[in-house]
């Protein structure tokens, strides 16, 4: 193979049908591409896994639309004659590979097994299943056919863990028993579900999601119970996965899985010709289908993201390092190479496909190439300007862990201080800060304990069996099909096609912090915003409108006997409200016996409504009077008083409070229904959009206080508003807006001094 | 008139809800008001002549008789400033009228403040402009606001020659008789000002409070050269033909402030021991009390003011005597315009008597009323600057302002200029439910007002080529286009970028109030 050969690869290749797996992925859709736009002789299967209602044949279809056959659609003319192409070129087989694969086509010349899960912190059971069951699985199949076709098993450069050194094109040097870790890894699931569903387990699971929501009420803390245990078993399996990989040698169950399915497939090298091709991290392509395609963000995509929002101030790793980097077309340019050339003598072939050897970048020259990018062209800061990437010293990875270490120690600290803080501007501003630095925290930690192994490796892949290979191509298949690293330029590579694509979603039109669908009105009437009042529309709560209306009532002299009533009760009230808010509406209610309703009201629309009036947000009025100009309905949804909020009810289309029960024209000092509080809000919300026709997945609702969360997470659009502690933690990491209306500076007097 | 030397000591400048005296520089020019003028030994029989013997009109007695329907219909809480100290001239004069109505045997009454688009005033409001006793017999059934959204309480009298409709009070216009009662602070006020737009709708204030007019008003305090009362005039005669009307005005003179600040009534050099005393203690005072004290204290002045004039009768004819007796207090002559003119605003405009100055509201005293206060020519010349003592505090009324609010916040944050102002957000604003509910129910000014603030301000606008605030919040004087310095020298420095290193300054030393006619 010395010498270029002169027949070409499209004629090695016709008439040999080829068996593509993972024709979704990012190679297999790189294969499939060139498969059914250049090759035009071979015949092709695809291997997919039907996905609901979607079969084989319908996900090849939904590829045509896809930027991989961009080139295509140009050439035939639109995405729907790429579609009627794929359905007469490609033949779907639905098939499962981790559950066995149907009889493969009698014609079937090549098997190329690109399907795999490239996730490198899946739970043991799944990283099994698809990368070893589903190996085995393929070459059964492959066995079972009568052509004896050739196997190409892609896998990848880190099979051979981080050992420092060269590392060869041949078999890894190692004896695990693939089969005995496969059935070890296949009880794990069982052994974490039981352990979950231990008494001891669920009652301190349902501890903790109660002492974070219990305010939120029973099926709110019984949903986060749940939720909690399901992530204890998907960390119980994570954690498995990881240990007995390291444990083997192997920095994660990734590699260590990818490693074992080596060995099952040369287990069936004496039957069948099998070629093993180890790419490195793949990235996007060079030149086809052009430069910077991109299938979804790969292994070292969101680093360099999180660095260019500023948000990884440093990273593990050595700067000498090599970072063994190859564009996507390169591995499957040589994945058609190798699938033409099948090894003749009884044992597996192995080939590298990477740059390491010929044409190496280190960590720090990438970086380099990365940080002027940024700082030529730094990505848009959503609060102000622009982001300024920071300058990374590689302190080496024991140092960082120990700084990491330390950070998290201190982000957990203050966190669990703030929480115990009263919700004023100074602690949410705090708390923001704490958000932001535990993000930055866990993203360094995550991406650190991810991939910190890859970035500290001192390996090199060699490529020599990769090279001789290249060297037999045609001219013609050199031009067309091939697959030398020392073709890449990187910073040009990197800085005009790489970073470019993988940055343009963040510098696309910039998501405004506050959820701005209402910035045009959209005429739907099918939609329901609904706010809380108490901290939310308005700057005040129960107290203080009893206050206001209870003094009002009284002659001056007895305001301070009220008052020391009052406050001496606080602390009852305190613990009824931390405990349950219907408790404590029930109990402070009561303070209404023997009020006149009709007094109630007159002194509520004489005394109470400027009061009332201006302690109302002005953004909450705005708010409200935006989503009515939108047509949408507006209903306040309130514990307080009906005849309290009675000032603020035209601004609203409708408003749900809570009733006193009335005897004779004086108030009973219990209520006539339950008051609308935590659960019971949602329950009301959902029972009124189903009678009245609302989708609640279009509906807004704005509050301001944990025990709203279900109400929030009732409605598509849920918005903080001043939220609590609690509600701050939930609100941040699902993105909802956090927004601050009033001014809350202190108005609190003027409820006594309006109260003539 | 003061040309400051070497010899002048610093002057009073009022700067919101505080003063101070700032040194100006060599050879400023400073325009006091007049003296302020004796009142009138005896108001009840000034009163009574005036009804007795009225101008171009029967005595008020003859138009009285018995069955008949009489609204009295009297100035809102806007005029003047501060409040006058009971008892307040319109309840003088109002006392008088129902007085001679109830010897004549009218018993259908009815007391109508001609609020416009104002807020409506509160029964303690209602009680100090009209005193206790007539309060008492009058609220709530025969005593109210006029309410500019009430559709059954309008009338369509007819329109002008140049089509402007005038829509007013029905219950006043429909009466046998309406007997107009006026405080005439300034030029602007009074005559036909009165009934047209006291008393109207919003259909029919557009007429005349737009952009156009206010830019082609030089200015609104002199009647002949003022668009906007060219307006009113030919309202006036549209309601002269509908309705019977008696007006009756009145003037006060130029004791502005209390004894205890009547340190702000006198020219420096001119303060006793006492006062020197009086403004060191009030300056310190002021200086230490709370934000919320301070407020009540100023909020709490009532002026001392003596009446001048009364008279009463046809409406044009009463206006003119009035004029005279303001211009008689309140004009000072001066030569040739300056390059910059220099205010001290003080804590109160017309729109927040009891209530909080908004930033809106102190663009509108500077570049509305104060700028305007000039007769002939403006005391700045074209391309001039103003600099205006104030803190303009990002602060809002929200039961009296709501509107305010949003405009600040919205309007205000994508344009500044007052056409496109005028062109894109008024419909809306005006004809917004909410605020139309907030007006007619709680104590809001209508939702169109911030806007007829602003317009105020547009001759201003165009005059100049820049506004200064002294000592003043960035951001909230940023977002009205304005610009912000930290002291009177800073703004200084920064208008010679406009108007040279050696300008010719005139500070108006207002209030009391002054105005200036240039020659």
């Amino acid at each position: 193979m010395s010498s270029a050969e002169t027949t070409g690869l499209a004629e090695r290749l016709a008439g040999r049908r080829v068996v593509l797996t993972g024709a979704t992925g990012f190679v297999g859709q790189a294969l499939l591409e060139r498969l059914v736009v250049d090759l035009p002789d071979t015949p092709v299967s695809v291997l997919l896994r039907p996905k609901g209602r979607a079969t084989a044949a319908a996900r090849v279809a939904e590829l045509a639309d896809k930027p991989v056959f961009g080139r295509a659609q140009e050439r035939l003319g639109g995405a729907d004659a790429v579609r009627a192409h794929l359905a007469e070129r490609v033949h779907a087989i639905d098939a499962d590979l981790a559950n066995g694969v149907p009889d493969l086509p009698d014609d079937t010349g090549v098997v190329l097994h690109t399907a795999a899960t490239v996730a490198f912190d899946p739970g043991i059971d799944e990283a099994f299943s698809s990368n070893v069951t589903g190996a085995t699985n393929v070459f059964d199949a492959a066995s079972r056919c009568s052509s004896r076709p050739h196997v190409v098993h892609v896998s990848t450069a880190y099979v051979a863990g981080v050992t420092k050194g060269v590392v060869p094109e041949g078999p890894l040097d190692h004896n695990v028993d693939w089969s005995a870790e496969l059935a070890a890894a296949q009880q794990w699931r069982a052994e974490a579900e039981a352990y979950s569903r231990r008494p001891e387990v669920l009652r301190r699971l349902q501890r903790r999601a109660a002492s974070d929501h219990r305010r939120a009420g029973p099926q709110a803390v019984a949903q986060d119970t749940e939720r909690r245990r399901r992530q204890l078993v998907t960390d119980r399996l994570v954690e498995a996965g990881r240990s007995r990989a390291q444990s083997l040698g192997w920095p994660d169950v990734y590699t260590f899985t990818k490693a074992l399915g080596e060995r099952a497939a040369e287990a069936h090298a004496g039957e069948l010709p099998v070629s093993i091709v180890r790419p490195s991290i793949i990235e996007s392509a060079l030149a086809h289908p052009y430069p910077g395609w991109l299938e979804g963000f790969k292994m070292m995509d969101p680093i360099i993201l999180a660095y260019g929002r500023g948000a990884l101030p440093d990273f593990p790793g050595i700067p000498d390092g090599v970072i063994d980097l190859i564009p996507v077309d390169l591995v499957a340019n040589g994945l058609l190479a190798i699938a033409a050339h099948p090894p003749s003598d009884g044992a597996a072939s192995h080939y590298h496909i990477s740059s390491g050897h010929r044409n190496p970048i280190i960590f720090d020259r990438l970086y380099r190439l990365v940080r002027d990018y940024y700082r030529d062209d730094p990505l848009p800061d959503p609060h102000h300007g622009d982001v300024r990437v920071p300058e990374w010293k590689f302190p080496g990875g024991a140092k960082l862990e120990r700084l990491l270490r330390l950070a998290e120690r201190a982000v957990d600290t203050s966190d669990r201080a703030l929480g115990l803080l009263p919700r004023s501007d100074r602690v949410r501003g705090w708390m923001t800060t704490t958000h932001r630095r535990r993000r930055q925290v866990e993203l360094l930690r995550r991406y650190s304990d991810l991939y910190g192994a890859y970035a500290e490796a001192e390996v090199l892949y060699t490529d020599d069996r990769a090279e001789a290979l290249r060297c037999s191509l045609s001219p013609d298949d050199a031009r067309d099909f091939g697959f030398d690293p020392t073709a890449i330029d990187w910073a040009q590579y990197l800085q005009e096609a790489h970073l470019p694509v993988i940055s343009a979603w963040m510098r696309g039109p910039s998501q405004p912090a506050i959820a701005s669908p209402l910035a045009e009105p959209d005429g739907n009437d099918r939609v329901l915003a609904v706010f809380d009042l108490e901290g939310t529309v308005l700057d005040s709560n129960v107290v203080r409108g009893y206050l206001a209306a209870r003094l009002a009532d009284l002659p001056r002299r007895r305001w301070a006997g009220e008052l020391v009533d009052l406050v001496s009760s606080l602390p009852g009230y305190l613990a009824a409200e931390r405990r349950d808010r219907g408790e404590f509406l029930r109990a402070f209610y009561k303070r209404y016996e023997g009020c006149d309703v009709d007094e109630l009201r007159r002194l509520v629309d004489e005394e109470l409504a400027e009061t009332l009036l201006r302690q109302a947000a002005p953004e909450a009025v705005r708010r409200v009077r935006k989503h009515r100009a939108a047509g949408h309905r507006t209903v306040l949804v309130t514990g307080a008083l009906e005849e309290l909020v009675g000032p603020l009810a035209p601004l609203f289309d409708s408003v749900v409070a809570a009733r006193l029960a009335v005897e004779d024209g004086r108030c009973t000092g219990h209520l006539s229904q339950p008051p609308l509080v935590g659960e019971g809000r949602a329950a009301w919300l959902r029972r009124y959009a189903q009678t009245e026709g609302f989708d609640l997945s279009k509906c807004w609702a704005y509050a301001d206080s944990h025990s709203d969360l279900p109400l929030l997470e009732a409605v598509g659009n849920p918005v903080a508003v001043n939220p609590d502690a609690g509600l701050y933690r939930v609100a941040r990491p699902r993105r909802w807006p956090v927004e601050k209306w009033g001014s809350r500076d202190d108005k609190s007097s003027s409820v006594l001094t309006g109260a003539r | 008139m003061l040309d400051v030397d070497e010899r002048t000591p610093p002057l009073i400048v009022h700067h919101g809800e505080g003063f101070s005296l700032q040194q100006f520089p060599l050879g400023t020019r400073v325009v006091y008001p007049p003296d302020s003028l004796p009142g009138l030994p005896d108001v009840t029989a000034a009163i009574d002549a005036a009804l007795d013997e009225p101008i171009d009109s029967p005595p008020l007695d003859e138009l009285l008789f018995a069955d008949m329907r009489l609204a009295i219909v009297f100035d809102d809480l806007s005029i003047p400033l501060p409040p006058m100290r009971a008892p307040d001239i319109r309840q003088r004069v109002v006392e008088a009228v129902i007085e001679r109505a109830a010897q004549a045997g009218v018993d259908d009454v009815h007391l109508i403040a001609a609020n416009s688009l104002h807020r409506r005033m509160t029964p303690d409001e209602l009680q100090h402009i009209l005193g206790e006793r007539v309060f008492r017999s009058f609220w709530p059934e025969r005593l109210r606001n006029h309410d500019a959204e009430d559709p059954d309480d309008l009338v369509v009298l007819g329109e002008t020659g140049h089509g402007e409709v005038v829509e007013i009070n029905r219950t006043a216009a429909e009466a046998d008789l309406l007997v107009y009662v006026n405080v005439n602070l300034i030029a602007m006020n009074g005559g036909d000002k009165s009934v047209p737009v006291g008393l109207a709708s919003y259909r029919s204030l557009r007429h005349h409070h737009n952009v156009h007019t206010m830019l082609h008003s030089r200015s609104f305090n002199d009647p002949p050269r003022s668009a906007m009362h060219h307006s009113y005039d030919r309202m006036g005669d549209v309601v002269a033909d509908t309705v019977r009307l008696f007006q009756i005005e009145t003037t006060v003179n130029n004791e502005t402030f209390p004894p205890q600040f009547d340190f702000l009534n006198t020219r420096e050099w001119e303060w006793s021991y006492r006062q020197q005393g009086a403004y060191l203690a009030a300056k310190r005072a002021n200086e230490l009390a709370p934000a919320k004290v301070r407020r009540k204290v100023w909020q709490a002045v009532e002026a001392p003011y003596e009446v001048t004039s009364v008279n009463a009768g046809e409406v044009n004819a009463v206006h003119e005597r009035t004029l005279a007796n303001v211009h008689r207090q309140q004009l000072t002559e001066i030569d040739g315009q300056a390059d910059i003119l220099v205010f001290g605003l003080p804590y109160l405009c017309p729109y927040n008597v009891n209530s909080v100055m908004n930033p809106i509201l102190v663009s509108c005293l500077g570049l509305g009323y104060y700028f305007n206060m000039y007769k002939n020519r403006p005391v700045v010349r074209e391309g001039g600057v103003l600099i205006a003592f104030h803190p303009v505090p990002w602060e809002f009324h929200q039961v009296h302002h709501p509107s305010y609010v949003d405009f600040f916040d919205e309007v205000l944050a994508e344009t500044t200029d007052p056409a496109a102002i005028e062109a894109k957000f008024e419909q809306a604003y005006a004809t917004d439910p909410w605020y139309v509910h907030l007006y007619r129910t709680s104590y809001a000014y209508h939702g169109v007002h911030p806007f007829y603030m602003w317009y105020w301000g547009a001759h201003a606008l165009d005059h100049l080529d820049d506004v200064i605030f002294v000592g003043a919040n960035r951001k909230s004087v940023r977002r009205m286009g304005f610009r912000s310095a930290s002291t009177f020298n800073d703004a200084l420095e920064m208008a010679s970028d406009s108007v040279g290193r050696s300008p010719r300054i005139t500070y108006m030393h207002t209030p009391p109030l002054t105005m200036a006619e240039v020659r």
